[in-house]
Protein backbone atom coordinates (compact mmCIF):
# COMPACT_ATOMS: atom_id res chain seq x y z
CA UNK A 1 0.00 0.00 0.00
CA UNK A 2 1.07 3.56 -1.05
CA UNK A 3 0.42 6.13 1.08
CA UNK A 4 0.13 10.21 0.69
CA UNK A 5 -1.12 12.78 3.14
CA UNK A 6 -2.01 16.32 1.11
CA UNK A 7 -2.98 19.72 2.92
CA UNK A 8 -7.06 19.52 2.71
CA UNK A 9 -7.39 22.65 0.12
CA UNK A 10 -8.70 22.50 -3.39
CA UNK A 11 -5.60 22.92 -4.85
CA UNK A 12 -4.30 19.58 -3.67
CA UNK A 13 -6.78 18.39 -6.05
CA UNK A 14 -4.95 17.70 -8.99
CA UNK A 15 -1.50 16.11 -6.69
CA UNK A 16 -4.61 13.83 -6.11
CA UNK A 17 -6.01 13.11 -9.64
CA UNK A 18 -2.35 12.64 -10.54
CA UNK A 19 -1.62 10.08 -7.70
CA UNK A 20 -4.89 7.99 -8.78
CA UNK A 21 -3.86 8.08 -12.15
CA UNK A 22 -0.47 6.73 -11.42
CA UNK A 23 -1.66 3.73 -9.85
CA UNK A 24 -4.33 3.23 -12.55
CA UNK A 25 -1.88 2.78 -15.24
CA UNK A 26 0.44 0.58 -13.10
CA UNK A 27 -2.81 -1.34 -12.11
CA UNK A 28 -3.74 -1.42 -16.10
CA UNK A 29 -6.71 -0.19 -15.68
CA UNK A 30 -8.45 1.11 -19.41
CA UNK A 31 -8.34 4.93 -19.82
CA UNK A 32 -12.06 5.25 -19.27
CA UNK A 33 -12.19 3.12 -15.47
CA UNK A 34 -9.30 5.39 -14.45
CA UNK A 35 -11.03 8.33 -15.58
CA UNK A 36 -14.48 7.20 -13.80
CA UNK A 37 -11.63 6.60 -10.37
CA UNK A 38 -9.97 9.53 -10.82
CA UNK A 39 -13.56 11.91 -11.30
CA UNK A 40 -15.10 10.04 -8.18
CA UNK A 41 -12.17 10.50 -5.89
CA UNK A 42 -11.89 14.41 -7.42
CA UNK A 43 -15.45 14.46 -6.16
CA UNK A 44 -15.47 13.11 -2.52
CA UNK A 45 -12.43 14.84 -2.15
CA UNK A 46 -14.02 17.57 -3.17
CA UNK A 47 -17.10 17.69 -0.47
CA UNK A 48 -14.29 16.75 1.89
CA UNK A 49 -12.30 19.82 1.50
CA UNK A 50 -15.16 22.70 1.09
CA UNK A 51 -18.18 20.86 3.66
CA UNK A 52 -15.54 19.01 5.73
CA UNK A 53 -12.88 21.19 6.82
CA UNK A 54 -13.25 24.97 4.96
CA UNK A 55 -17.13 25.78 5.69
CA UNK A 56 -16.41 24.53 9.47
CA UNK A 57 -13.50 27.05 9.88
CA UNK A 58 -11.05 23.65 10.48
CA UNK A 59 -8.00 22.79 8.59
CA UNK A 60 -6.51 19.17 8.12
CA UNK A 61 -4.89 16.39 6.01
CA UNK A 62 -6.19 14.01 3.38
CA UNK A 63 -4.55 10.98 3.52
CA UNK A 64 -4.47 9.24 0.24
CA UNK A 65 -3.89 5.37 0.37
CA UNK A 66 -3.44 3.23 -3.18
CA UNK A 67 -3.79 -0.40 -3.01
CA UNK A 68 -3.60 -3.00 -5.39
CA UNK A 69 -4.52 -6.40 -5.13
CA UNK A 70 -5.16 -9.40 -8.33
CA UNK A 71 -9.04 -8.29 -8.07
CA UNK A 72 -8.96 -4.60 -7.32
CA UNK A 73 -7.43 -1.22 -7.21
CA UNK A 74 -8.62 0.29 -3.93
CA UNK A 75 -8.02 4.01 -3.13
CA UNK A 76 -8.63 5.10 0.62
CA UNK A 77 -9.39 8.39 1.29
CA UNK A 78 -9.43 9.62 5.49
CA UNK A 79 -10.21 12.49 6.67
CA UNK A 80 -10.38 14.19 10.58
CA UNK A 81 -13.58 16.84 8.97
CA UNK A 82 -16.90 16.71 10.00
CA UNK A 83 -19.06 13.36 9.87
CA UNK A 84 -20.25 13.00 5.79
CA UNK A 85 -21.43 9.48 4.28
CA UNK A 86 -22.18 10.66 0.56
CA UNK A 87 -24.12 7.59 0.36
CA UNK A 88 -26.75 9.48 2.96
CA UNK A 89 -27.10 12.70 0.87
CA UNK A 90 -30.18 12.58 -1.76
CA UNK A 91 -29.09 12.49 -5.07
CA UNK A 92 -30.08 13.67 -8.27
CA UNK A 93 -33.03 11.51 -9.81
CA UNK A 94 -33.78 10.06 -13.27
CA UNK A 95 -36.37 12.78 -13.69
CA UNK A 96 -33.85 15.94 -12.21
CA UNK A 97 -31.30 14.55 -14.92
CA UNK A 98 -34.02 15.74 -17.37
CA UNK A 99 -34.32 18.64 -16.43
CA UNK A 100 -33.33 22.04 -18.75
CA UNK A 101 -30.16 23.75 -17.33
CA UNK A 102 -32.55 26.66 -16.15
CA UNK A 103 -34.56 24.66 -13.98
CA UNK A 104 -31.75 22.58 -12.15
CA UNK A 105 -30.71 22.16 -8.83
CA UNK A 106 -27.30 22.62 -8.64
CA UNK A 107 -26.43 20.04 -5.51
CA UNK A 108 -25.85 16.24 -5.43
CA UNK A 109 -24.50 16.12 -9.06
CA UNK A 110 -20.73 15.56 -7.93
CA UNK A 111 -21.73 12.57 -5.43
CA UNK A 112 -24.06 11.31 -8.28
CA UNK A 113 -21.07 11.45 -10.96
CA UNK A 114 -18.77 10.11 -7.99
CA UNK A 115 -21.05 6.60 -6.83
CA UNK A 116 -22.00 6.05 -10.30
CA UNK A 117 -18.92 5.64 -11.56
CA UNK A 118 -17.35 3.34 -9.24
CA UNK A 119 -17.50 -0.66 -8.67
CA UNK A 120 -17.34 -0.41 -5.32
CA UNK A 121 -17.78 2.67 -2.73
CA UNK A 122 -17.74 2.39 1.07
CA UNK A 123 -17.85 4.96 3.81
CA UNK A 124 -17.50 3.92 7.33
CA UNK A 125 -16.43 6.75 10.81
CA UNK A 126 -14.49 5.85 13.35
CA UNK A 127 -12.31 7.34 16.07
CA UNK A 128 -13.40 10.82 14.51
CA UNK A 129 -12.10 9.96 10.97
CA UNK A 130 -14.23 9.56 7.75
CA UNK A 131 -13.07 6.66 5.79
CA UNK A 132 -14.24 7.17 1.92
CA UNK A 133 -13.36 3.77 -0.06
CA UNK A 134 -13.47 3.30 -3.47
CA UNK A 135 -12.99 0.39 -5.67
CA UNK A 136 -12.28 -0.13 -9.32
CA UNK A 137 -12.15 -4.39 -10.43
CA UNK A 138 -9.39 -5.43 -12.58
CA UNK A 139 -9.76 -8.04 -14.96
CA UNK B 1 -2.22 20.84 -17.50
CA UNK B 2 -3.24 24.15 -15.95
CA UNK B 3 -6.86 25.42 -16.89
CA UNK B 4 -7.41 28.45 -18.86
CA UNK B 5 -10.65 29.77 -20.12
CA UNK B 6 -10.31 32.35 -22.85
CA UNK B 7 -13.25 34.75 -23.93
CA UNK B 8 -14.36 35.94 -27.76
CA UNK B 9 -16.92 37.91 -28.51
CA UNK B 10 -17.65 37.38 -32.33
CA UNK B 11 -20.83 39.24 -33.19
CA UNK B 12 -23.47 38.32 -31.14
CA UNK B 13 -21.65 34.57 -30.00
CA UNK B 14 -19.82 34.59 -27.10
CA UNK B 15 -16.67 31.85 -27.30
CA UNK B 16 -15.27 30.79 -24.62
CA UNK B 17 -12.23 28.36 -25.00
CA UNK B 18 -11.23 25.80 -22.40
CA UNK B 19 -8.79 24.19 -21.64
CA UNK B 20 -6.47 21.72 -19.16
CA UNK B 21 -8.89 20.63 -15.73
CA UNK B 22 -11.52 22.10 -14.97
CA UNK B 23 -12.23 21.03 -11.25
CA UNK B 24 -13.30 22.54 -8.28
CA UNK B 25 -10.10 24.52 -7.70
CA UNK B 26 -10.36 26.37 -11.05
CA UNK B 27 -14.07 26.76 -11.62
CA UNK B 28 -14.38 30.30 -10.40
CA UNK B 29 -11.89 30.79 -13.24
CA UNK B 30 -14.55 29.63 -15.57
CA UNK B 31 -17.50 31.45 -13.89
CA UNK B 32 -15.76 34.72 -13.95
CA UNK B 33 -15.55 34.20 -17.70
CA UNK B 34 -19.12 33.33 -18.04
CA UNK B 35 -19.94 36.32 -16.32
CA UNK B 36 -17.77 38.69 -18.25
CA UNK B 37 -19.68 36.74 -21.71
CA UNK B 38 -23.06 37.56 -20.03
CA UNK B 39 -22.61 41.52 -19.42
CA UNK B 40 -22.11 41.56 -23.17
CA UNK B 41 -25.60 39.64 -23.71
CA UNK B 42 -24.36 36.86 -26.31
CA UNK B 43 -27.49 35.55 -28.11
CA UNK B 44 -25.64 32.61 -28.00
CA UNK B 45 -22.90 30.60 -25.65
CA UNK B 46 -20.41 28.60 -27.54
CA UNK B 47 -17.69 26.95 -25.24
CA UNK B 48 -14.66 24.77 -27.10
CA UNK B 49 -14.00 21.73 -24.97
CA UNK B 50 -11.70 19.87 -27.38
CA UNK B 51 -8.82 20.37 -25.15
CA UNK B 52 -10.44 20.34 -22.50
CA UNK B 53 -9.06 17.03 -20.39
CA UNK B 54 -11.11 16.66 -16.87
CA UNK B 55 -14.39 18.35 -16.13
CA UNK B 56 -15.66 17.57 -12.29
CA UNK B 57 -19.25 18.00 -11.67
CA UNK B 58 -18.08 21.89 -10.62
CA UNK B 59 -17.72 22.33 -14.25
CA UNK B 60 -21.05 21.66 -15.20
CA UNK B 61 -22.04 23.83 -12.37
CA UNK B 62 -20.62 26.62 -14.30
CA UNK B 63 -22.91 25.38 -16.98
CA UNK B 64 -26.41 26.00 -15.58
CA UNK B 65 -25.08 28.76 -13.89
CA UNK B 66 -24.35 30.44 -17.70
CA UNK B 67 -27.98 29.23 -18.37
CA UNK B 68 -29.61 30.42 -15.46
CA UNK B 69 -27.40 34.12 -15.43
CA UNK B 70 -28.05 34.43 -19.51
CA UNK B 71 -31.24 33.11 -19.99
CA UNK B 72 -33.65 31.23 -21.73
CA UNK B 73 -33.09 32.33 -24.90
CA UNK B 74 -29.52 31.75 -25.46
CA UNK B 75 -28.48 28.72 -26.31
CA UNK B 76 -25.21 26.78 -25.30
CA UNK B 77 -23.34 25.14 -27.53
CA UNK B 78 -20.75 22.51 -26.84
CA UNK B 79 -18.13 21.79 -29.11
CA UNK B 80 -15.47 19.08 -29.37
CA UNK B 81 -16.38 17.19 -26.25
CA UNK B 82 -14.78 13.64 -26.52
CA UNK B 83 -14.19 10.46 -24.27
CA UNK B 84 -14.56 11.01 -20.30
CA UNK B 85 -15.63 14.65 -20.43
CA UNK B 86 -18.36 13.74 -23.19
CA UNK B 87 -19.21 10.71 -20.84
CA UNK B 88 -19.87 12.72 -17.93
CA UNK B 89 -22.00 15.02 -19.45
CA UNK B 90 -23.77 11.69 -20.95
CA UNK B 91 -24.26 10.86 -17.59
CA UNK B 92 -25.38 13.95 -15.89
CA UNK B 93 -28.38 14.56 -19.18
CA UNK B 94 -26.04 17.61 -19.88
CA UNK B 95 -26.10 16.28 -23.42
CA UNK B 96 -29.69 16.64 -23.86
CA UNK B 97 -29.87 20.44 -22.57
CA UNK B 98 -27.11 21.99 -24.40
CA UNK B 99 -26.01 21.32 -28.38
CA UNK B 100 -22.95 19.12 -28.75
CA UNK B 101 -21.15 19.28 -32.19
CA UNK B 102 -17.98 18.15 -33.23
CA UNK B 103 -16.68 21.32 -34.98
CA UNK B 104 -18.07 24.44 -35.36
CA UNK B 105 -17.77 26.83 -37.96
Amino acid sequence: MIQHSLPASLAALSDIRRLVMQACQTAGLSEDAAYRLALAVDEIATNIITHGYEEQGLTGDIVVSLDQTDKDLTVLLEDTGVAFDPRAQSLPTAEDLDKPLDDREIGGLGIFLALAGVDRFDYQRSDNVNRNLFAMNLA
Amino acid sequence: MAFSANLEMTGSEARITLEGELDAAVADQFRQTVERAAQEKPQKLVLFMDKLQFMASAGLRVLVFAKQRMGRDVAIYVIGATGPVLNTMQMSGFHQAVYLQESYP
